[in-house]
C-alpha cells in the first residue's frame, strides 16, 4: 500500500521535473516585457567588482562609485569582504577589481611587487586617527587632553576587563594602530583592550557620552559618528613618522591621506571605469554627507544617487 | 536492577577517592598560583611575532606566490575548485541567478514557491506544505527573495556534497573500530578547527568566491554528519545484530535490515544537524564571498544596523524551519504504523494529480509572466521587522541593563577573572603540570602524556599566555552553557510539550547566525570576554539541549517503570536513573558544547575578548602578522584537541568497569 503510494509520489514529481525542463527550453516570456534593458553604451565599459569594507564612510564612496560608474554603462558588483589581505588575495584571484579606501600605508607592497594590484593615488579623504575621549570629559577636566596627564586620570578609566589600570580600547585589527607602542613608551599606566570592531568603539563612546561615564578609545575621521557623539582628542607630541611599523611610540598619529587600489586589469582597460578610478576625488565632508544618509537608514544607492545629483559638475570631471 | 547497581558500588569509593585528588590539587594550584603570580607567564606583546610566526607567515606567502604556476595547483585544487563552482552555479541557475541569456532563474518566485510546495506535499502532508510555502513567502515579504534563493541553493549544494562524503564515511566508521580509529582525529580536527580560523587559508588555496564558501561550509558540516552517524550504528543494541549474524545475515544485509534501520533516528538527527549547519555558516562564509542572506547579514555588521542584521537572520531561521520541519514531518510519516485506508489512498492520489497540475502551471506562469517571475515589490514588511527589533534592543539596552550589567560583573568578577589569574597570569610550567595531573586523574595516564604533548606544544608555538585566555573563557561558558543546557534537555527529554516549544527557539538559536547576535550582545554587555562567553552560550545552549533530551528520550522505558514502581520520585527518578543512564548522550553534549563554545570565542575577537580569536582576526588584517593568526588558529586547534581527548578519555575511564 505504501509503495503504491510512493510511485505515485515518483511519477509525479517526474512529471513536474519534465514540465521544468520543457520550459526551461521554451525559452522566457518575461524578458521581453519586464528586463530593463540597460542603458548606455555597453561596449564603453567593462564588468568589474569593487571590495566593499566594513565602515560607512567606505560604503559611501565606494556606493558614489558604483553608481557612477553603472550610469557610464559599467557592469559593476559588489563584494564584501575583510579588508586588507583577503582583499588583496581576492584582487590577486581577479574576483575583485578596486579598494577605493585604504588606510594601509603601503601594507599591499607585496601584492604590488607580484603585479596582482597597483596603487592609484589619493581618494580626496585625509584620514586622522588619535586616541579619543567623550566630550564631557574634556568640559569636566580640561587638561586631560594633554597626553602627559593620562596618567594623572587612570584611575578614572578603571574597569572589570583592565586589571586594575586604566582601560585603553584599542582600534579594530585592520586599522593602523599604535597603541601597544603608546603605552610602552610614554609609560601609561593603562591596559590595552582589543575592541576588535569598529562597532565595539561606537558603543564604547555612546554609552560613555549617554552615561557620563569615562571611556578612552581609539577613533578616526572623517567618521560622520563624530557629529553625533562629539568627541575630544587626546593629543600626543607632533608624529615623527608614516609607515606605523617605524612609530617611535613616544608621538601621535600622522594625518594619511587614503588610497585607492586597483587590479592591472583595470588600468589597462583604459575604459569609462578606469577614469572614474583614477580621478575619483572627494572632501571628508563630501563622504560624512552620504554617510549619514546611509545611517540613518536611505539604501546606499539612494543616498549616494542623491549626492551624484547635486553635484553634476564633480561627477562629469572624473568621467574625463 | 540489581545487577547494574553492583559494580556502581564497587565504584563508589573509588570515585570519592578521585574527587578528593581533585579537590585538593585545586587547593595547592590556586596557593601556588598566588605565590607565583604575574611570572614566567610567556606574555608576548600584540604586534610582535617570534621566529615561528615570522616563518609561518613566509611559507604562506610562496602559497600565494605559486597559486597560478605551481603544479598542486594546476592539477588539484583548481580542477576542484572548478568542479564546485560550477555544481553551485547549476543549483543557482535554477533558482536564484538568472540563466543565460534570459534576466531569471530557470524557476519565477511563484515557480519556487509552487515545487517546494509540491515536493514537501509528496513527501509528507499538506499542512506541512502550506507551512512550507507560507515560511518560503514570508523570507520574500522580508524583501530578500533572491538572497534568499541564493542561500537556499549555497545550503542545498553544501548539503547534497555533504552527505555524499559524510554519511558512506560515518557509516564505515559507526562498522569498523579502525576506520573509526583512523578518522576521528581528522573529524576532531576539522570540527574543532573554528570556523573563522580556516576561512583566510581555504581562500589562499580555493580563492575568493562561492568555492571557497562551499568547501568551507563542507569543512564545518561533514564531521557532524560522521559523527552522528558513526554514534547512531554505535548506539545499536548488541542483541539484534548478534541474531541477525547467528541467523547467518551478510554483512550488506545487516547493515541494510537491522543497523542502518535501527540507527535511523540518530543518523536522521545527523541530517538534520548537517542541513542546520550548512545553513548557518552559509552566512559567515559571505566573509569569502559566498552569495545569500550573508550578505545583508555582513552590511548589517557594517552599519550596526541591529534591525537588518535581524531581518537577515530572520530569513535564514524561516529557511531552517522550513526543511527542519519538513524533513521530520516525512519521517514521522514514513514511521506511521497506521496503514491508509482505500479512501485516504484515492485522496492522496487526486491532491497529488492536483497538486502536479498546479505546480506545473505555477511553473510555466512564472516563466511567462513578470508578476509571477519577480517577486512583487509591494509586499515588504522589512522595515516594520527591523524597526521592532531596533525599538526592543534599545528597550532592553535602557530598562534592563542593571541585569545585563550585573550579570557581567558576576561572571566576570566572580567566576573569569580568578580563574584567569590561575591559569595564565601564574608560570606556564605549574598550568602545564596542573592541567596535566587534572588530566591524569580524570583520564589516567595516556590521557596525561596526550595533555603534555599538547601543552608543551602550545608553548612552543610562542601563543601560550593567548591560549591561556582563549581556555579561560571556553571553561566559563562551558561550565554556563551545561548548567543550563542540561536542565533543558531534561525538561525536552521528559515531556514532549516542552520539546514542541522549545524545538522552534533551539532552531532558531542554533540557525541564526552567532554574527546576528554578537551586535545586540555588544550593546547589553560592551566589549568585554563576557560578550564572548556569553555569545558563545547562546550559540552551544541548542546543540546540548538536543542531544540531551535524546539520550533521556532514549532511556528505556523499563527502567523508568521500574524506577517507578518502586516509589522513586520525580527529583530521583532523573537524578539516580535518567541522567545516568543517559551519561553517554551528557559527555557527548559537552564534547559538542566544548567545541561549539571554542568555535564562538573565537568570533568574541570582534568584541574585545582577545586571548587567540583576537589573533586569528588579526592575522587576517595585517599583512605582517599573518604567521601569526594562522599560529593561532594552529595553537586552537591544540586546545581544542587536548578538551577533547581529556573527555573521550574520561568517558572510556568511566564506562569501561560496566563490561
Amino acid at each position: 500500500m505504501i509503495r503504491n503510494k510512493k510511485v505515485a509520489a515518483k511519477a509525479s514529481v517526474l512529471a513536474a521535473a519534465a514540465a521544468l525542463l520543457l520550459s526551461a527550453c521554451g525559452g522566457a516570456g518575461v524578458d521581453a516585457g519586464a528586463s530593463a534593458a540597460p542603458t548606455g553604451d555597453a561596449a564603453a565599459c567593462g564588468s568589474y567588482a569593487i571590495a566593499m569594507h566594513a565602515w560607512v564612510g567606505y560604503t559611501a564612496s565606494a556606493q558614489v562609485v558604483t553608481e557612477v560608474a553603472k550610469a557610464a554603462g559599467c557592469d559593476i558588483s559588489q563584494v564584501t569582504l575583510e579588508e586588507a589581505g583577503v582583499t588583496y588575495d581576492a584582487m590577486e584571484a581577479g574576483s575583485v577589481d578596486v579598494v577605493i579606501e585604504d588606510w594601509g600605508g603601503g601594507r599591499w607592497k607585496d601584492w604590488a611587487d607580484r603585479g596582482a594590484l597597483v596603487e592609484v593615488g589619493n581618494n580626496g579623504n585625509i584620514g586622522l586617527i588619535g586616541m579619543f575621549v567623550p566630550q564631557w570629559m574634556a568640559d569636566e577636566y580640561p587638561d586631560i587632553t594633554d597626553s602627559a596627564n593620562l596618567n594623572k586620570y587612570a584611575d578614572l578609566f578603571k574597569n572589570d576587563e583592565s586589571k586594575g589600570k586604566g582601560a585603553w580600547y584599542e582600534g579594530p585589527p585592520g586599522y593602523t594602530t599604535i597603541g601597544e607602542k603608546l603605552v610602552a613608551e610614554n609609560k601609561l599606566n593603562y591596559t590595552i583592550i582589543s575592541t576588535g570592531s569598529e562597532q565595539a568603539l561606537i558603543d564604547v563612546f555612546t554609552k560613555a557620552a549617554a552615561d557620563k561615564t569615562a571611556a578612552l578609545g581609539y577613533f578616526y575621521e572623517p567618521q560622520n559618528f563624530l557629529a553625533k557623539v562629539p568627541l575630544a582628542r587626546i593629543k600626543f607630541p607632533a608624529n615623527d613618522w608614516t609607515d606605523a611599523e617605524q612609530a617611535s611610540g613616544l608621538t601621535d598619529y600622522p594625518e594619511s591621506p587614503l588610497m585607492k587600489l586597483a587590479t592591472p586589469k583595470v588600468m589597462d582597460a583604459n575604459d569609462a571605469f578606469t577614469k572614474i578610478v583614477k580621478n575619483f576625488s572627494w572632501t571628508n565632508a563630501d563622504q560624512n554627507e552620504v554617510a549619514a544618509d546611509i545611517e540613518s537608514g536611505t539604501d546606499p544607492a539612494v543616498a549616494a544617487q542623491k549626492w551624484i545629483d547635486a553635484h553634476a559638475d564633480v561627477v562629469a570631471g572624473w568621467l574625463k | 536492577m540489581t545487577v547494574r547497581s553492583e559494580p556502581a558500588l564497587v565504584a563508589a569509593p573509588k570515585k570519592i577517592r578521585r574527587s578528593w585528588l581533585l579537590a585538593i590539587l585545586f587547593l595547592v594550584w590556586i596557593v601556588l598560583a598566588r605565590v607565583t603570580k604575574g611570572k614566567a607567564t610567556l606574555e608576548l606583546p600584540v604586534p610582535e611575532n617570534t621566529k615561528f610566526t615570522t616563518w609561518a607567515g613566509d611559507v604562506a606567502d610562496s602559497i600565494r606566490g605559486n597559486r597560478t604556476d605551481g603544479a598542486a595547483f594546476k592539477y588539484f585544487f583548481n580542477p576542484i575548485r572548478e568542479f564546485i563552482d560550477g555544481f553551485v552555479t547549476i543549483i543557482r541557475e535554477f533558482i536564484a541567478i538568472p540563466t543565460g541569456n534570459s534576466s531569471i532563474p530557470v524557476l519565477g518566485w511563484l515557480g519556487v514557491i509552487a515545487v517546494i510546495g509540491f515536493i514537501v506535499y509528496a513527501i509528507s502532508y499538506i499542512r506541512m506544505a502550506i507551512a512550507a510555502v507560507l515560511l518560503i513567502f514570508a523570507c520574500g515579504a522580508l524583501g530578500l527573495w533572491t538572497d534568499s534563493m541564493d542561500t537556499l541553493a549555497m545550503t542545498l549544494a553544501a548539503v547534497i556534497l555533504s552527505l555524499a562524503i559524510g554519511i558512506p564515511v560515518g557509516i564505515w566508521a559507526g562498522l569498523s573500530d579502525r576506520a573509526l580509529k583512523a578518522v576521528t582525529p581528522i573529524l576532531d580536527l576539522a570540527q574543532i578547527l573554528p570556523t573563522l580560523v580556516y576561512l583566510a587559508p581555504l581562500a589562499l588555496f580555493f580563492l575568493i568566491g562561492p568555492a571557497s564558501a562551499t568547501i568551507a561550509t563542507m569543512v564545518y558540516s561533514i564531521p557532524i554528519a560522521v559523527r552522528l552517524t558513526a554514534f547512531g550504528i554505535r548506539g545499536v543494541p548488541v542483541s539484534p545484530v548478534e541474531a541477525g549474524t547467528s541467523m547467518g545475515t551478510t554483512t550488506r544485509q545487516l547493515l541494510r535490515k537491522v543497523q542502518l534501520p535501527m540507527a535511523s533516528r540518530t543518523i536522521i538527527l545527523g541530517i538534520n544537524q548537517t542541513v542546520m549547519a550548512a545553513l548557518s555558516f552559509v552566512v559567515i562564509a559571505a566573509l569569502i564571498g559566498a552569495p545569500g542572506l550573508g550578505k545583508p547579514v555582513v552590511e548589517a555588521l557594517i552599519i550596526r544596523n541591529v534591525g537588518e542584521g535581524f531581518v537577515a537572520g530572520l530569513a535564514v531561521v524561516l529557511i531552517a524551519i522550513m526543511l527542519d520541519r519538513s524533513t521530520s514531518a516525512a519521517i514521522q510519516k514514513e514511521k506511521s504504523f497506521v496503514p491508509p485506508s482505500d479512501a485516504d489512498r484515492k485522496r492522496r492520489k487526486f491532491g497529488l494529480i492536483i497538486g502536479g497540475i498546479l505546480t506545473i502551471v505555477s511553473i510555466v506562469l512564472s516563466r511567462q509572466l513578470a508578476w509571477a517571475a519577480y517577486f512583487p515589490e509591494q509586499i515588504n514588511v522589512s522595515d516594520k521587522v527591523a524597526h521592532a527589533a531596533d525599538s526592543f534592543i534599545v528597550w532592553v539596552t535602557e530598562n534592563l541593563e542593571f541585569l545585563t550589567a550585573g550579570l557581567s560583573k558576576v561572571v566576570t568578577v566572580g567566576v573569569l577573572n580568578p580563574l584567569e589569574s590561575v591559569l595564565s597570569n601564574s608560570p606556564w610550567f605549574l598550568t602545564v603540570t596542573m592541567i596535566t595531573l587534572i588530566s591524569l586523574i580524570l583520564g589516567g595516564i595516556r590521557s596525561a602524556f596526550i595533555t603534555v604533548v599538547l601543552l608543551l606544544a602550545i608553548v612552543a608555538s610562542g601563543l601560550w599566555f593567548d591560549t591561556m585566555i582563549t581556555f579561560t573563557q571556553t571553561i566559563v561558558a562551558t561550565l554556563l552553557t551545561m548548567a543550563v543546557g542540561v536542565v533543558l534537555g531534561v525538561w525536552i527529554g521528559r515531556s514532549a510539550r516542552a520539546e514542541r516549544m522549545l524545538r522552534p527557539i533551539l532552531d532558531a538559536g542554533q540557525t541564526l547566525p552567532a554574527f546576528v547576535y554578537l551586535i545586540p550582545m555588544l550593546g547589553f554587555f560592551g566589549p568585554s570576554r563576557f560578550t564572548a562567553i556569553a555569545t558563545g552560550i547562546v550559540y552551544s545552549i541548542p546543540i546540548v539541549v538536543k542531544i540531551v533530551g535524546q539520550g533521556i528520550r532514549e532511556v528505556p522505558t523499563t527502567m523508568i517503570e521500574a524506577a517507578t514502581s518502586a516509589g522513586s520520585t520525580k527529583w530521583q527518578l532523573i537524578t539516580k536513573v535518567q541522567l545516568p543512564a543517559a551519561k553517554k548522550s551528557l559527555l557527548l553534549a559537552t564534547n559538542q558544547g566544548l567545541i561549539f563554545v571554542l568555535a564562538v570565542v573565537v568570533i568574541g575577537g570582534f568584541v574585545g575578548a582577545g586571548g587567540l580569536g583576537y589573533l586569528v582576526i588579526l592575522g587576517g588584517s595585517k599583512p605582517q602578522l599573518q604567521g601569526k593568526g594562522l599560529v593561532a588558529g594552529f595553537s586552537i586547534l591544540l586546545l581544542g584537541v587536548m578538551i577533547d581527548r581529556i573527555a573521550q578519555y574520561t568517558v572510556a575511564r568511566n564506562s569501561a568497569p560496566k563490561h
